[in-house]
């Protein structure tokens, strides 16, 4: 292919002004001697200024109308969900901690300051942690089922 | 058809045709910038008046997307629906150091795609390099005759542009679209597409000469003027 023809194959993306610098400038050099060329480009140039110009299409009020309707809806409801979420997740957060500190104060007035240094850790406080463990997550396992489950339904609906 | 004939027949298309025009004004598209950074920072806080600025921005320019892309308005009226549920869903993943628009537009390009997948999936086959495949299309055009009103004509010259647009295979009609309708850089465009830049740059080229070919086979020597 010579320069000729590779310049031909620029002219329709030069038009869409979408050429490199470096092939702009060697389709400029290569328009200063050839006339046909020029007469080609100016050819493309018409064609994408027809594109540019083609009417726009507009959609019914009525559609526009109700996709707006629809969508504020949805996001008032994604906003609510995003919303419940960050309530669930700080109050799960919040009862871990009062639980984990209602037991040091339960030593403190019963064992005495002296006893909730001792680093034994003894069978009450395994049981109470395995306990404790258990059902905080299932109630977050719940929480997230019940979460999901209502979304599923708002869709349906 | 030689080339004479040929200017003759883009230049009076050009001149004919009627149309919104573009506002390169750099002052308005700085303002018109920040106003839609502004409004899309508070849709991500939840602000649905910000929603509605937004879908009035670009109700038309998405709506003639999507019918650029499945050609049946009561389709791409149920996609311009879906897409902006789709918005309102998924505004918090938005990335607010992307472009918005292209975000828009690769939302409903998803969303299209999916559709026609579904209904027309052959209408998804990348298109052969043989330009001359759309000319059987031809017998699509309207009549040749027109009333010798001069604003009718423009019209008409326009509707057979878009005509024969609508001829070309999906993939070239949305990057003729992006480019030219939507004024998108070609690196909008291939996020848009999620495809390289030179295979946008093919699709465009491609694109081009075929909808030249088609132009110049249905209307052979015919004076526009």
């Amino acid at each position: 292919m010579n320069e000729h023809d590779k310049i031909r194959a620029l002219l329709s993306l030069a038009a869409a002004e979408v050429l490199e610098p470096s092939e702009e400038k060697q389709l400029m050099d290569h328009l200063r001697t050839c006339d046909s060329c020029g007469a080609e480009l100016e050819k493309w140039k018409l064609l994408a200024g027809g594109l540019r110009r083609l009417p726009t299409p507009q959609p019914r009020s009525i559609v526009v109308e109700r996709a707006r309707a629809q969508a504020q809806i949805r996001l008032t409801e994604e906003i609510e969900h995003r919303w419940n979420r960050t309530v669930i997740i700080g109050l799960l957060v919040f009862a871990w901690i009062l639980t984990l500190l209602s037991w040091p104060l339960v030593r403190l007035f019963t064992g005495g300051l002296l006893g909730m240094l001792d680093p034994r850790f003894n069978h009450a406080w395994i049981v109470f942690g395995v306990f404790t463990t258990t059902v905080w997550l299932a109630g977050g396992a719940a929480a997230v089922l019940l979460s999901t489950q209502q979304r599923r339904e708002r869709r349906l609906a | 058809m030689d080339m004479t004939a040929a200017a003759t027949l883009y230049g009076a298309m050009i001149r004919g045709i009627a149309g919104a025009g573009r506002d390169n004004a750099a002052a308005a598209y700085g303002e018109g910038r920040v106003a839609l950074d502004s409004d899309v920072a508070q849709l991500r806080r939840g602000d649905l008046d910000a929603l509605s600025t937004l879908l009035t921005r670009y109700q038309n320019r998405l709506y003639r997307y999507l019918l650029r892309m499945v050609r049946q308005p009561a389709e791409a009226e149920d996609l311009f629906q879906q897409t902006w549920l789709r918005v309102a869903e998924k505004i918090q993943h938005f990335d607010p150091r992307r472009s918005f628009e292209a975000w828009l537009f690769t939302l409903a390009r998803n969303l299209a795609i999916d559709h026609l997948r579904r209904i027309r999936p052959e209408s998804l086959d990348e298109p052969s390099g043989d330009a001359a495949a759309g000319e059987t299309a031809a017998t699509r055009l309207p009549s040749h005759d027109r009333p010798p009103i001069e604003g009718i004509l423009a019209r008409e010259r326009s509707q057979r542009l878009g005509v024969v647009l609508e001829m070309l295979p999906v993939v070239q009609r949305e990057v003729l679209t992006l480019r030219f309708e939507e004024e998108m850089k070609i690196e909008e465009i291939a996020e848009v597409l999620g495809a390289p830049l030179s295979t946008v740059k093919t699709r465009l080229r491609r694109a081009l000469e075929r909808l030249r070919v088609i132009l110049e086979t249905s209307y052979p020597g015919e004076n526009w003027q």
